[in-house]
């Protein structure tokens, strides 16, 4: 059995890498200083797409939200996802004033609605050909 | 810019004829071979010949490098500019618009417009809409876009899967009228429920099918017109390409709930609809018949809210109650929409273009609408686009 699977991200930058076992991840998104416009993911070239003020400051996403909408994928989409199917993905509302495309997970789909609150994961998105496990943010419903 | 009045104030441009093939699977032919039966089966209709033309604007999707010009060549070379435009599923149309414009502005007196497109048979429909990490998430997938979207509609207005349904029903009811189309087949609102689920709430029967198909208009001054008999003109032709906040068809985060929680400008399809009725001096009362971009059947009802048609949310009660048949005070997709004919990307906003030049000039045969004097069509596009076309008799 081979030790050395490595965690690999899906994508650098998209998720805060804590530095001591009590921190937990945050998504790294971007706001705007000059309109107050939030960006996930943040916005690299430093150019905000609202007012097109090149002021921005990256900031660190809240890891609760509430569900915005919601699809349970019963197909398997072409070429590029290597994960479960059926799957399911949408969007996430958080406090600050963005919405957040993710995927689901940690629950029977079945369970899942509109207006939930639901918290960010870091969880396996798929191992690759050299059996790393690419890992993904995920949104995971909270249960009261 | 030019002013409304001065817009209005452009010379007339009238649509001479038209071409469309069936919309089917084109096992044995490529996009040029029945692409360029849609263009001289649209000179015929003209009475023109090749050497009429003076510009080309061809659409296409997925066909590749000088896509028109393999078309064009299959008819004639005369060393015409030919464009070839990419605007997704609003190629067509915004093809239409460049066309419409060189004439209204007298660069030209008479120009070729159309699109084509032979649907890529196996898995990759390569979309720029989305980053590669993206595509690795899965959010690609048009079909569970539109699918969030119909969460969303659902939650704010009450709409139902059987709401979605009757959209089915009602195109492919239409459909069966129209001998060009992939869908012949009426189907039943229980048929639609039961087929099966591809991204909840969209079942199977709630997506359009993939087709090929070519389409092509011949576009002109009123001196080149060689019939004076039923004129259909353009009235306007409108393209809106992407509001920050909100917008439609596909792109990341933008698509169907993905839009800013802050920032509300006007959505893409709604800017379009403005343009439309401020250019043109018409409002939503006056259109005869409409061809909504129906691609799964949430969208029409979208299609029909944006435009201004009545208020969001209001479209599945008008729907049930007849409004939208063809028999009833606005019909609309009376040729079965995207829903029975199929959907070619570079040539569906064209066949939309078609069906209202046919309705107008009373030769819509079993669909026809009596009466019918002033048509629109609204062609969505990833993008995104919204690319709205009035005609007028």
């Amino acid at each position: 059995m081979n030790s050395d699977k490595k965690r690999i991200p899906l994508k650098e930058g998209l998720w805060t890498i804590p530095s001591s076992p009590h921190e937990e991840p945050q998504l790294i998104g971007s706001k705007c200083l000059s309109c107050g416009e939030i960006f996930f993911p943040n916005k690299v070239k430093g150019r905000c797409i609202n007012c097109q003020g090149e002021n921005l400051e990256d900031i660190k996403l809240s890891r609760r939200g509430k569900i915005y909408s919601f699809t349970v994928v019963m197909i398997q989409p072409p070429v590029y996802y290597r994960g479960p199917v059926p799957y399911a993905f949408g969007y996430v509302e958080l406090p600050e004033g963005v919405r957040v495309e993710t995927l689901f997970t940690g629950c029977d789909f079945e369970d899942l609605r509109i207006g939930m609150d639901a918290e960010l994961v870091i969880e396996k998105l798929y191992a690759d050909d050299e059996n790393n496990e690419v890992m993904t943010y995920k949104f995971r419903p909270i249960k009261l | 810019m030019k002013t409304i009045s001065e817009l209005r104030g452009m010379r007339p441009v009238y649509i001479a004829g038209v071409g469309l093939t069936p919309f089917r699977r084109y096992k044995d032919e490529e996009w040029y071979d029945f692409g360029s039966r849609a263009i001289l089966e649209a000179l015929k209709n003209a009475e023109m010949v090749w050497g009429d033309i003076q510009a080309a604007f061809l659409g296409s999707v997925y066909q590749g490098t000088g896509s028109g010009h393999q078309a064009i060549s299959e008819v004639g070379l005369t060393g015409i500019p030919i464009i070839n435009v990419e605007n997704a599923c609003s190629s067509s149309t915004v093809a239409l618009r460049l066309a419409y414009q060189s004439v209204a502005t007298e660069l030209y007196d008479v120009c070729l417009a159309g699109g084509f497109e032979k649907m890529p048979r196996k898995g990759t429909f390569l979309s720029t809409a989305w980053r590669e990490w993206e595509r690795y998430m899965g959010f690609n997938v048009q079909l569970a876009n539109y699918a969030l979207g119909a969460q969303r509609y659902m939650e704010e207005y009450g709409a139902t899967e059987e709401d979605f349904a009757r959209v089915t029903v009602k195109n492919r009811k239409n459909g069966a009228l129209n001998p060009r189309a992939i869908f012949q087949k009426e189907v039943t609102i229980e048929e639609v429920l039961n087929s099966r689920m591809i991204a909840k709430p969209m079942h199977l029967l709630n997506c359009c099918p993939l087709a090929d198909g070519g389409v092509a208009y011949i576009v002109c001054s009123g001196d080149k017109l060689k019939s004076k008999n039923k004129k259909v003109a353009i009235a306007t032709s409108v393209l809106t390409s992407g509001t920050y906040g909100l917008s439609g068809t596909g792109a990341g985060n933008e698509a169907y709930g993905g839009g800013s929680v802050k920032i509300h400008n006007i959505d893409v399809a709604e800017l379009a609809a403005k343009q439309a009725w401020e250019v043109s001096g018409y409002g939503p009362e006056d259109i005869d018949i409409f061809e909504a971009y129906d691609t799964m059947s949430p969208s029409e009802l979208w299609s029909i809210e944006d435009m201004g048609f009545c208020k969001k949310g209001e479209a599945p009660h008008l729907l049930r109650e007849g409004m939208f048949d063809i028999d009833g005070k606005l019909p609309v997709n009376t040729d079965g929409g995207l829903m029975s004919c199929g959907h070619p990307l570079g040539a569906t906003g064209g066949r939309q273009v078609c069906e209202i030049y046919w309705q107008l000039r009373e030769e819509a045969g079993p669909r026809q609408v009596a009466g019918a004097k002033i048509g629109m069509c609204h062609t969505k596009g990833a993008g995104p686009n919204s690319c709205v076309t009035i005609l007028k008799r």
